[in-house]
């Protein structure tokens, strides 16, 4: 019986092996996609002056207890989607609200929640999409006008206007100051009357000026501020791959294919010189 | 008549398996290496190497050692901050074995978001520190050994890849609902135009 010859064919052996350190560098890369489900971060600041002392309710749980008009809480981390919020004069129960809404969040993103109103029946939730990346070596500012009578405001430091009149309801863009001591004077145009806060900047943080009250009447207007650390963008830590030189000297693995290619070349010739006699 | 010559394919097959060696350790990072990243070998911390002592100051405690056994992993912490472009600063001193505390934020065991950045490779594609964080898998524990030799420790909580102009940062370095942990790193693939990978690796992890 004749037995049938196998034959070795290097190079298909070789194509074998490339495929196969091709198809393990794709599966590896593959493995590098993104997948979050991040949580949203909330801040809420109590703007609304028809309001007193109150107590917030996220998701019909209590989020806040005994919140004064006026005051601010950090960003706090909840599940990105949408939430109801309630608010209702202290210790009255989540039954006597007088505001209810549902705020859709985003993952990922940065939310100011400001309480305001223009009166007892016309109270809301205005929402902002903070910023809070660093610019170096500089300190970020950014103005939120949640006074109902204040018109729209000027901000100006050592009489340099910063930032373009805001409006109320809004918020400014954000801008850059040096750090140090600093006083900022906002202007309502509707009353001609003004607003100083005296505040010290710090480089890599965020600065918050809430305007907030009523020019006349109660609560009284006022100025009330925050800072937090800025964010910083993430690091490049990653090198470039096909480096020829580094630091003067040919990095090791393009030695390493010079060498091997001088290597088979010299075998094959060598072997064809033989070859030949 | 043709005559095999085996000398031939023979090294026709070694220039290939060289070439494919080469440019797979140049840098093709999704290639998995089996190598461990060489542990750092680090001077003692520049904190003891400076500081004069005074008579009555309190030694400033800072992280001083980072270990990730489950990757062999026991590399220097360095201080960094913001870079003039905002972003995290690397290492410097020895940038490609030690890892870089951003010291503008919480300590690690502090409350909020502590985080530690270390590179992935070396010019020409070969590993540095964090070569291997992409091995970790939730559970895996990290160790911070402190200037004053306590050791906090952490475990795994998460590992996710984010196209850098597109990463929770306020997740990252501004959590304040525990006692965070965060390692970054690059991953993804090399874009010679931007002089950056198209991924960042983050490691989550918490106090334990």
């Amino acid at each position: 019986m004749k037995q049938k010859k196998t034959r070795i064919s290097w190079g298909g052996i070789a194509l074998l092996v490339c495929g196969l350190l091709a198809l393990t560098g794709f599966l590896a890369s593959q493995s590098t996609r993104a997948s979050a489900a991040s949580p949203t971060f909330v801040r809420i600041i109590h703007a609304s002056p028809f309001v007193g002392t109150a107590d917030i309710f996220l998701d019909g749980s209590p989020l806040l207890t005994s919140f004064a008009f006026g005051a601010v809480t950090g960003y706090a981390a909840i599940p990105a989607g949408p939430h109801k919020v309630q608010i209702a004069l202290v210790g009255k129960g989540i039954g006597a609200s007088a505001l209810t809404e549902t705020l859709t969040t985003q993952p990922g993103t940065v939310y100011t929640i400001a309480a305001i109103g223009t009166s007892p029946q016309n109270l809301s939730l205005e929402v902002f999409v903070d910023n809070n990346s660093a610019v170096s070596g500089t300190a970020k500012v950014r103005v939120y006008q949640l006074s109902p009578n204040s018109g729209s405001t000027n901000v100006t430091s050592d009489g340099q206007a910063l930032v373009p009149a805001v409006t109320y309801q809004q918020a400014s863009n954000y801008f850059t100051m040096p750090e140090g001591a600093c006083t900022f004077d906002l202007a309502s145009s509707q009353n001609g009357k003004s607003l100083s806060i005296a505040t010290t900047l710090k480089t890599n943080t965020v600065t918050s000026i809430f305007e907030v009250g009523m020019f006349n009447g109660s609560p009284r207007a006022e100025l009330v501020t925050t800072q937090v650390p800025a964010v910083p963008g993430l690091p490049q830590t990653g090198s470039n791959p096909f480096a020829i030189l580094s630091d003067g000297q040919l990095s090791t693995p393009w030695l390493l294919i010079v060498v091997a290619m001088l290597f088979v070349g010299g075998t094959l010739f060598t072997r064809r010189l033989f070859a030949g006699h | 008549m043709l005559v095999p010559r085996p000398g031939r394919h023979l090294a026709f097959l070694a220039l290939i398996l060289i070439v494919c060696c080469g440019i797979s350790g140049c840098g093709m990072q999704a290639q998995a290496s089996s190598q461990a990243a060489a542990p750092a070998s680090v001077p003692k911390s520049r904190q003891d190497q400076q500081m004069t002592p005074l008579p009555v100051t309190t030694p400033i405690v800072q992280p001083e050692r980072l270990v990730i056994p489950a990757i062999s992993v026991d590399a220097n912490v360095e201080n960094v901050g913001i870079l003039p472009s905002g972003d995290l600063e690397t290492p410097t001193k020895n940038p490609w074995v030690d890892t870089g505390w951003y010291d503008e934020g919480p300590q690690p065991g502090q409350q909020g978001s502590s985080v530690i950045d270390g590179h992935l490779d070396r010019p020409g594609g070969y590993p540095a520190v964090f070569w291997l964080l992409r091995n970790l898998h939730v559970g895996n524990e990290i160790e911070v050994v402190f200037s004053n030799n306590s050791t906090l420790h952490f475990r795994v909580t998460d590992v996710e890849y984010y196209p850098p102009q597109d990463a929770p940062l306020q997740e990252i370095f501004g959590n304040s609902n525990g006692k965070f942990l965060n390692l970054i790193t690059c991953a993804g693939d090399w874009i010679p135009s931007q002089g950056q990978t198209t991924l960042r690796l983050v490691v989550y992890t918490t106090l334990m």
